[in-house]
């Protein structure tokens, strides 16, 4: 499962979602690609799939319980999507119980991969789906708006990790506090409170090494336009290892694309609009470099699931996948 | 900076404990690049001066770990030579790291795919690599005009085939990409466009 979050809206999140699902399509895999932006749906334009009438919110409100029923296919023989298309506009985000029952049946579909195109900001949805996927590719582009909110988006997911996986009140309540910028334990970034959390005692120690290690975020630099772009991932990737105690990768970039758009007006993806352009190529070899990834950690990843759903069934919580 | 004053010099640099003094430069080169003032990842956390103290600090690590007998000194004084690499094991992978592997990925691309080595697959890999057409410049003593043109594949404003293949040659050896690999195709395409334009040309005289 491949979850695509930028903190920021329009950065390229839906680009990265739609052409990383074609790529993997075209490499053999089954992928269905998931709108989860009920806010903004958009997935299944740049797919090429018009007016859907089936869509994720039937299963949000409760209208569809089986979630196979609501995919749909695509001009792509491996590639299948959900859409988000007609949500309730006063009831956007599904509920806690909701969005728990939605991973696991996302988990049941059958395919190769799950590719989630999450919605803008940071809402406690796009949260759970952004923790709950195997690979949590942030996606930014090389401008000072788009890297700040990426931080915001990365603390945010990060401490509502520790939050659902805190095992003490104490823990949780020194998560809660921490959550305030100005709290008044003068903590304030997540290194400081991961030092706070160690010094609660040799258990809490144990569990917050087991958190920051199951928290790996995959950099991404969409709209590369230099050489200077590019090293942006880097810094990105030394600013949270130094200052945020979190290990993120720098998964790849991609560069700027005057085709991109031209794709997503014609409805298409890059790679079914110009397949052999630089930006198609990047994705493609991205998608390339996951599915590496996938393979090494198959065996790991499988022991995490089944720890996390004896997790579930003994009252604990479900994200230990991250 | 209370966080860099308790790392060691290895995790200021974010380098193994036996990080050879090559995984050191380049790693202290990127760490310069990531941390120079107006880096669009620092500027939403640091102001400037705080920026300039973690630079200094980054200097002062280096300073230790590029000179042998400092960081030999600093091993022994602090038992790293008794008990290496798993303290600060999550520091060992290398920010140096991508740029190797994305050269790899070039090489494979030329050899498997077969694809042209023209000169926008020459911009990709430098782009990859992190380097400016400034600095190939300084390095080659190529004008950078000329490695526009060799990028753009201008082949008309390039000079004769024999300064293309030298040109092209310091160009792959600066970014790090395997001449051999890459010099003989764009060679080849330069010969072809000058064969086809002296065609065009001596047709249409006639």
């Amino acid at each position: 499962m491949i979850a695509v979050g930028a903190g920021k809206g329009g950065v390229g999140k839906t680009f990265v979602a739609t052409n990383l699902s074609v790529a993997l399509s075209r490499l053999g895999h089954r992928v269905v690609a998931v709108d989860t932006d009920l806010e903004g749906a958009n997935l299944h334009t740049c797919l090429g799939v018009a007016n859907p009438q089936l869509s994720l919110a039937d299963f949000v409100s409760g209208r569809e319980e089986d979630l196979r029923k609501l995919l749909l296919d695509t001009d792509e023989s491996n590639l299948q999507i959900i859409a988000a298309t007609h949500a309730h506009l006063g009831d956007m985000q599904p509920s806690q119980s909701r969005r728990l029952r939605l991973i696991r049946e996302l988990r049941r579909l059958p395919t190769d991969y799950v590719v989630i195109d999450l919605g803008a900001g940071s809402h406690s949805a796009v949260l759970d789906y952004f923790l709950m996927a195997d690979h949590s590719l942030l996606v930014m582009v090389p401008q000072p708006t788009s890297v700040e909110n990426a931080y915001t988006f990365l603390r945010a997911a990060f401490y509502r990790k520790l939050q659902t996986e805190a095992s003490s009140h104490e823990m949780r309540n020194l998560v809660s506090t921490s959550m305030d910028p100005r709290n008044e334990l003068g903590i304030r970034t997540p290194l400081e409170l991961i030092r706070e959390i160690e010094g609660l005692g040799p258990v809490e120690q144990k569990l917050i090494r087991e958190i920051v290690q199951g928290f790996r975020p995959r950099i991404m630099i969409n709209e590369v336009r230099s050489a200077e772009n590019v090293k942006l991932g880097f810094a990105v990737v030394s600013v949270c290892r130094k200052f945020f105690g979190i290990e993120a990768d720098y998964l790849g970039y991609v560069n700027h694309e005057d085709e991109a758009r031209m794709a997503v007006t014609s409805r298409k993806s890059l790679i079914g609009y110009h397949e052999r352009s630089d930006a198609a190529g990047y994705v493609q070899r991205i998608a390339a470099k996951l599915i590496r990834l996938s393979d090494d950690s198959r065996g790991s990843v499988r022991g995490r699931r089944e720890k996390a759903q004896r997790g579930q069934t003994t009252g604990g919580s479900v994200w230990t996948s991250g | 900076m209370k966080i860099l004053d308790e790392m060691s010099p290895y995790e200021v640099l974010e380098v193994s404990p036996i990080a050879s003094s090559e995984e050191i430069e380049r790693a202290y080169r990127h760490l310069l690049d990531a941390y120079e003032s107006d880096s669009v990842a620092l500027y939403s956390l640091f102001g400037e001066k705080d920026a300039s103290v973690i630079r200094e600090r980054i200097e002062r690590a280096y300073r230790v770990l590029v000179d042998p007998d400092l960081r030999e000194k600093y091993d022994s004084r602090s038992g790293m030579d008794s008990a290496p690499a798993e303290p600060i094991a999550s520091g060992s992978q290398a920010a140096s790291k991508y740029p190797e592997e994305e050269m790899m990925a070039f090489e494979e691309e030329l050899i498997h795919e077969g694809s042209e080595c023209n000169g926008s697959l020459l911009r990709r890999a430098r782009i990859s690599a992190g380097f400016e057409l400034e600095e190939i410049s300084e390095v080659t003593k190529v004008s950078v005009g000329t490695l526009r043109h060799i990028e753009a594949d201008n082949y008309a404003d390039l000079p004769a085939t024999v300064y293309v293949r030298g040109f092209v040659t310091g160009y792959a050896q600066t970014i790090g990409l395997n001449p051999e690999l890459v010099v003989p195709g764009y060679v080849e395409l330069v010969e072809k466009a000058r064969a086809d334009q002296g065609r065009s040309r001596f047709l249409g005289r006639r």
